[in-house]
């Protein structure tokens, strides 16, 4: 019977199958290829999207909701929470939501994610907003570092309020420095004092005198800008005068702020970048590192918790984090990190952006105004889980439970190095993540930096390209 | 026309008409229906639809754009993926050769065991490894192989042995995560073999003792003859398993050092999820699916041969 038509009932059950498959199968990918022009939350609700713990979420939900429902009686606040273990997992998993048609109203989204949020035109430019309300915001801005709002920028533009941020600074167990006989660094000290002291620590058995993650923020990347290196090509977009001038008038920190960072062409195989890996490479030659692990960082804070690490380098987060894991105020500190070529630090900056799709768009800008008040920030980030970004919230007062002595050091970095600067997150920074991270990983396993990071200016000229 | 032959013809009508029988048929095709629906919207549909995509460059954010076979064309020039899947045959191979010679090693040891309470015991043992997330044991593992803080290397080191780059060695790296893949895994292979030897005829098992076989001759000519079927089974599901693996690799050493255990699944995930080539990523995904369909279809060919259908 083989190839012959089969009775008529056959035909037809056989029939409506294949044609609900295939008609399922256009629904399903005519669905996808609908993602990310509409959706967004209910009519009555206003969602934001979270890196983190759904439980941190809900709570954070529930402490903001009263404030909001001041807003707005008829709206619920609704906070999701993304799990990852960075910021390319977070992204990932929110680009996911996009595909499957729930996209926020608004997001917290960190360096990594602003210019591949604003390139893609999925979230609004603020500039309107803040014009509209900037006698109101002038406190505001007057708290902020300049540093941070410029990072926030893009293509002229402003695309996230930022509250948050953290500087890769030096973190040390002054246990471990104490029983070494090492002096606590000060904060003009040098790669060589770095080196010493790690020798004299990295003398105890089961002690690593320095640990480190391989990723994008405080990695061997700090290195790399203390070397006065990058992956990238730097400069800066235009524009950016009609805040400069207004919010930041007569502010010294201010001038010479354009536009947002413009990431270049790649430069990751430049002599300091190679340097800079190479200079990891002999560390770990040395016995003074261990083979980092790639992402994250809570292992590594685990394991600087139970005194089995001399330094790494950590911003404000560490702070929180640190007590989180069992220290005890006073069993750490922080300084600036080490002077090679100069002291320039990294940073990454955290902030809300009200999303494209949102149709609650001024609702979402007044919870944005909301969400960077000093009275809001210890509620979403209580127990000094980041560095605030207003730098009156940067007190004694604060780090007196969980220390570090110096807490001063985390503003400092943008006050006294002016020119710290932001992680390279260029649009196609998920690309450039995945990229960094093999080749890192490479280098320290074959022991060439150099081959490593010629791949990896391979890598990030083809995404580029494709970006 | 007899009684008998007017009788049976009527008993051979009598179901079609009947409506209890109705009843039955519509029942059957629900149940049917409902697996048919459930492959069609977990496995079909999907399928279909990741055809579909990788013909279109895609990020998720702006609209797809077809573009014909140009994701197909990158793909077989794109050195890292093409990479990803040498590594991934490479560890998938080692798995399944491991995975079959340890499950039947520790099959015939069982076996062997006369006691029906020792051989439940070592079942259970060697089979509980399987309902273990792969999540969770990757993550143990990793810090148990980790280079500086790990215990493996701590008890080395006790022994006098220097630390072994488990996980940041490239080939260290692979064979560790095949190791901990068989680990997991050989309990599934263990138990098919176990129910297969049990199987086997005793007397084809006397026979061959009044002949004069000794245990090796008999395991090898009379038992693994006799499960062959079972050994083409598990070797199948075996290989299908091992060319989608992603959870060790990507826990443990996300897919480093360099590329080294870069399987084609993480491929796929950083090119779909974390470069936002969903089509590029779906076109990954439909070459592997075509991998696994020639390699599964080349292990049934072989299997004319090698396999003893009783």
């Amino acid at each position: 019977m083989t190839g012959t038509r089969p009775p008529g009932g056959a035909l037809a059950r056989r029939t409506l199958l294949k044609a609900g498959a295939g008609g399922l199968s256009l629904a399903a990918l005519a669905d996808l290829a609908a993602c990310g022009k509409d959706g967004g939350s209910s009519p009555k609700s206003l969602k934001m999207l979270y890196f983190g713990e759904q439980a941190a979420a809900t709570q954070l939900q529930n402490r903001l909701q009263p404030q909001i429902a001041e807003l707005d009686a008829s709206i619920k606040f609704e906070i999701s929470a993304i799990n990852g273990t960075d910021w390319n997992d977070f992204l990932a998993k929110v680009l996911t939501q996009i595909a499957a048609g729930t996209p926020p109203d608004i997001i917290s989204v960190a360096t990594e994610g602003l210019q591949l949020m604003a390139s893609k035109e999925l979230a609004v430019p603020l500039d309107d907003y803040v014009t509209k309300d900037l006698d109101a915001l002038k406190e505001y801005f007057a708290d902020i570092h300049p540093a941070l709002v410029e990072s926030m920028m893009y293509q002229g533009h402003l695309w996230e309020l930022p509250d948050s941020f953290n500087a890769g600074n030096m973190f040390y167990s002054t246990g471990l420095f104490q029983r070494a006989g090492v002096v606590p660094p000060s904060e003009n000290w040098t790669l060589d004092d770095f080196e010493a002291a790690a020798t004299k620590i990295a003398k105890f058995q089961g002690v690593n005198a320095f640990g480190w993650v391989v990723r994008l923020w405080g990695s061997w990347t700090s290195f790399m800008y203390a070397n006065n290196a990058n992956l990238l090509e730097e400069g800066k977009y235009d524009g950016g005068d009609w805040l400069w001038s207004k919010a930041y008038a007569g502010d010294a920190a201010a001038a010479g702020r354009k536009g947002g960072w413009k990431w270049g062409a790649p430069t990751a195989n430049s002599e300091a970048t190679v340097e800079a890996l190479n200079y990891m490479i002999e560390l770990t030659k040395k016995g003074l590192s261990p083979s980092p692990d790639v992402g994250g960082g809570g292992t590594l804070q685990g394991l600087f918790a139970s005194n089995r690490i001399g330094m790494s380098i950590g911003g404000g987060f560490w702070a929180g984090g640190l007590t989180n894991a069992g220290m005890k105020n006073g069993s750490f500190d922080v300084t600036m990190f080490p002077k090679w070529k100069s002291q320039r630090h990294l940073f990454g900056a955290g902030g809300y952006a009200i999303f494209k799709s949102s149709k609650k768009k001024d609702l979402a800008w007044e919870v944005l105004k909301l969400l960077v008040k000093p009275e809001t920030f210890d509620l979403v980030f209580p127990g000094n889980v980041t560095t605030p970004g207003r730098k009156s919230l940067v007190t004694a007062a604060r780090y007196a439970k969980t220390g570090p002595k110096h807490w001063s050091v985390f503003y400092d970095t943008l006050t006294k190095h002016p020119d710290t600067a932001p992680i390279p997150a260029p649009p196609y920074y998920n690309a450039l993540a995945t990229a960094l991270n093999q080749r890192t990983t490479e280098a320290i396993s074959s022991g060439n930096a150099k081959a490593a990071l010629d791949g990896l200016q391979s890598d990030l000229e083809k995404a580029a390209g494709a970006g | 026309m007899t009684a008998v032959t007017a009788e049976v013809r009527r008993t051979a009508v009598k179901p079609r008409s009947h409506p209890s029988s109705h009843g039955e048929t519509r029942f059957g095709f629900a149940m049917i229906g409902l697996s048919v629906l459930f492959v069609a919207v977990f496995t079909a549909i999907p399928i279909v639809a990741s055809l579909g995509l990788s013909f279109f460059s895609w990020d998720v954010i702006s609209s797809p754009e077809f573009v014909g076979l140009e994701n197909y064309r990158r793909l077989f020039t794109d050195g890292p993926v093409l990479k990803s899947f040498g590594v991934t045959l490479g560890m998938a191979l080692a798995i399944v050769v491991l995975q079959l010679t340890v499950g039947l090693g520790l099959a015939v040891l069982v076996n062997q065991r006369r006691l029906i309470w020792v051989r439940t015991v070592f079942r259970t043992a060697f089979y509980l490894p399987l309902l273990a997330s792969t999540a969770a044991v990757s993550i143990f593992m990793g810090y148990l192989f980790d280079y500086k803080f790990g215990v493996v290397n701590y008890y080395l080191g006790l022994l006098g042995i220097p630390n072994v780059p488990w996980l940041t060695n490239g080939f260290a790296a692979a064979s560790t995560i095949v190791l901990i893949a068989v680990w997991q895994q050989a309990g599934f292979t263990f138990v098919l073999f176990v129910a297969a030897l049990m199987s086997v005829p005793t007397d084809v098992l006397e026979a061959s003792q009044i002949d004069g076989a000794g245990p090796l001759r008999t395991l090898l000519r009379i038992k693994i003859p006799l499960i062959s079927p079972t050994i083409l089974f598990a070797a199948v599901v075996a290989l299908i398993n091992a060319m989608q693996l992603f959870d060790q690799p990507y826990i443990m050493t996300k897919g480093g050092p360099g590329s080294a255990t870069t399987t084609v699944t993480i491929a796929m995930y950083q090119k779909g999820f974390q470069n936002l080539q969903f089509g590029y990523g779906s076109a990954i995904a439909i070459v592997l699916l075509a991998a696994i369909l020639v390699i599964t279809g080349l292990q049934f060919l072989a299997a004319r041969k090698l396999v003893f259908y009783q």
